[in-house]
């Protein structure tokens, strides 16, 4: 099993994609970051306060949907290019059980997807700290239950790889699955999660749930408490990991 | 060295309701070279997936040295396939596409260089696979099939988009390989690129045997070589 991570780390390491959407997720994360602090006085806007503690596990959180939603691409595409490529054959054939294979990508994902959490977590910080400082605010990183935050976005990333990886195996089809997810994270979740008629079911979507693991609250809508949005997040790992093993010994490669 | 045998009995296959192949039994023998021929669509390519447990029979088994191709020990030592020459990360180097194999098959680094050399892709290795011509990537195909130095080469119309340079390389090395009592299958739609080297064929027609034997009687009471593959593919 190690030579076959190892063989799959050498098929990541090997072209650029993982570094691109990387430097895409930690962008967003700064934009998002940004943003919530410039307007952190702005009598408008709804959010609890910077200098609050939920404030602050909020602009923690916000490290969370950059981060799963790319590491989930990068996964996606990491099965789905073998298909797309024709490498599935060579893959295939150096390891014909193909459920081990499968574990092999999804090792490699779960940790692409805790050190895309990392990432994006240290551009808040990065971001975060001297400039809530500047405004007279302690970012205090070890308390306000920061820690347990940041626990959960690194929790979620390693879902999202784990997710991206099991979707892959089962649309096979690369453009479907990467626009599809695009799709779903940034446009229909956002939409359905702000009808507050929906909430009661709408936190339990894979991007709220993720947000309930982070011990994200807000007075306008609900979210899972932590420990329900982990399981909840496991999940949808179990699920589709099965599926997509399924599907993966199932199917001819032609 | 005892030599390994390739068996297939009773393959069956359908996709939809096209009978891509029926019931298809045939032996290959190690130590010469056998020629898998058939027109474009006779069954050729899923038959050899199948071989390999790429493609699930409906019905039938085929086996390498009395193994299903995932109940061997270690396939890649075993058995070398080169079945697609356009098969690879557009972005990744020739290099790198076969450390990543070697890395899985626990090879040593040193055979990436060695079957660079060997055919001839030692100049273009670090560059990016989308910039290869057909020839270079059907070289590379069977770089990754050299890797494991195996028994058995499987080889999916390895002279596609070889110039006539390295037809006659590809033929040399079948011919070393099976006079090393290696096993060689050897698959083409085109008998004149590969009569030169093979010994028995396997011919193909419509999903089915029409004939199998030694080369060298084929074209006994025909005009011609081209005249017997004809008449053994047509109309059925």
């Amino acid at each position: 099993m190690g030579r076959l991570v190892a063989g799959e780390l050498t098929k990541v390491a090997t072209t650029r994609l993982w570094l691109w959407l990387l430097l895409a997720a930690m962008a967003l994360t700064a934009l998002y970051a940004g943003l919530n602090i410039a307007f952190a006085d702005d009598p408008q806007n709804f959010a609890p306060h910077l200098s609050t503690a939920q404030g602050q596990r909020l602009l923690v959180a916000i490290a969370a949907t950059p981060a799963t939603t790319f590491v989930a691409v990068l996964a996606a595409v990491g099965v789905t290019g073998e298909y797309r490529h024709g490498t599935a054959t060579t893959t295939f054939l150096a390891t014909p059980h193909r459920s081990r294979v499968l574990g092999a990508k999804l090792a490699v994902y779960s940790g692409a997807g805790l050190a895309y959490a990392a990432a994006c977590l240290a551009v808040v910080v990065v971001l975060g700290v001297p400039w809530l400082s500047s405004m007279g605010i302690d970012f205090a990183l070890g308390s306000n239950g920061l820690p347990q935050a940041m626990v959960g976005v690194l929790a979620a990333g390693v879902a999202f790889g784990l997710l991206g990886v099991a979707l892959g195996a089962l649309l096979r089809e690369q453009v479907a699955t990467v626009v599809g997810l695009l799709v779903y994270r940034f446009v229909a979740e956002p939409i359905v999660t702000s009808i507050p008629a929906l909430d009661e079911w709408t936190r339990y979507l894979p991007g709220p749930a993720a947000s309930g693991l982070t011990g994200s609250t807000l007075e306008i809508r609900s979210f899972l408490e932590p420990w329900q949005g982990g399981l909840v997040l496991a999940g949808y790992v179990v699920v589709l990991v099965v599926a997509g093993v399924r599907a993966t010994r199932r199917r001819d490669v032609t | 060295m005892t030599g390994v045998r390739i068996i297939v009995d009773g393959l069956t296959k359908s996709f939809g309701s096209v009978r891509a192949v029926q019931g298809l039994s045939f032996t290959v023998e190690p130590g010469v070279v056998t020629g898998f021929l058939g027109p474009n669509g006779a069954g050729k390519t899923t038959t050899l997936r199948m071989l390999l447990g790429l493609v699930h029979p409906d019905a039938g088994t085929a086996t390498i040295d009395g193994r299903s191709y995932s109940e061997l020990a270690r396939p890649a030592r075993t058995v070398g396939a080169a079945l697609d020459a356009n098969a690879f990360h557009p972005a990744r180097s020739g290099r790198d596409h076969l450390r990543a194999y070697c890395v899985v098959n626990g090879f040593t680094r040193a055979r990436v260089d060695e079957v660079l050399d060997q055919v001839g892709l030692a100049g273009a290795a670090s560059r990016a696979v989308k910039g290869y011509s057909l020839g270079m990537r059907q070289r590379l195909a069977l770089a990754t099939a050299l890797l494991g130095d195996p028994e058995v080469f499987v080889l999916d119309e390895p002279a596609n988009g070889l110039d006539p340079e390295g037809i006659v390389w590809m033929r040399n090395l079948l011919r070393e390989t099976a006079d090393r009592g290696r096993t060689v299958l050897v698959s083409s739609h085109l008998l004149w690129e590969i009569q030169q080297v093979v010994d028995q064929v396997v011919i193909l027609s419509n999903g089915r045997l029409a004939h199998q034997g030694a080369l060298a009687g084929l074209a006994d009471g025909y005009d011609s070589l081209e005249q017997a593959f004809f008449a053994l593919t047509r109309g059925r």
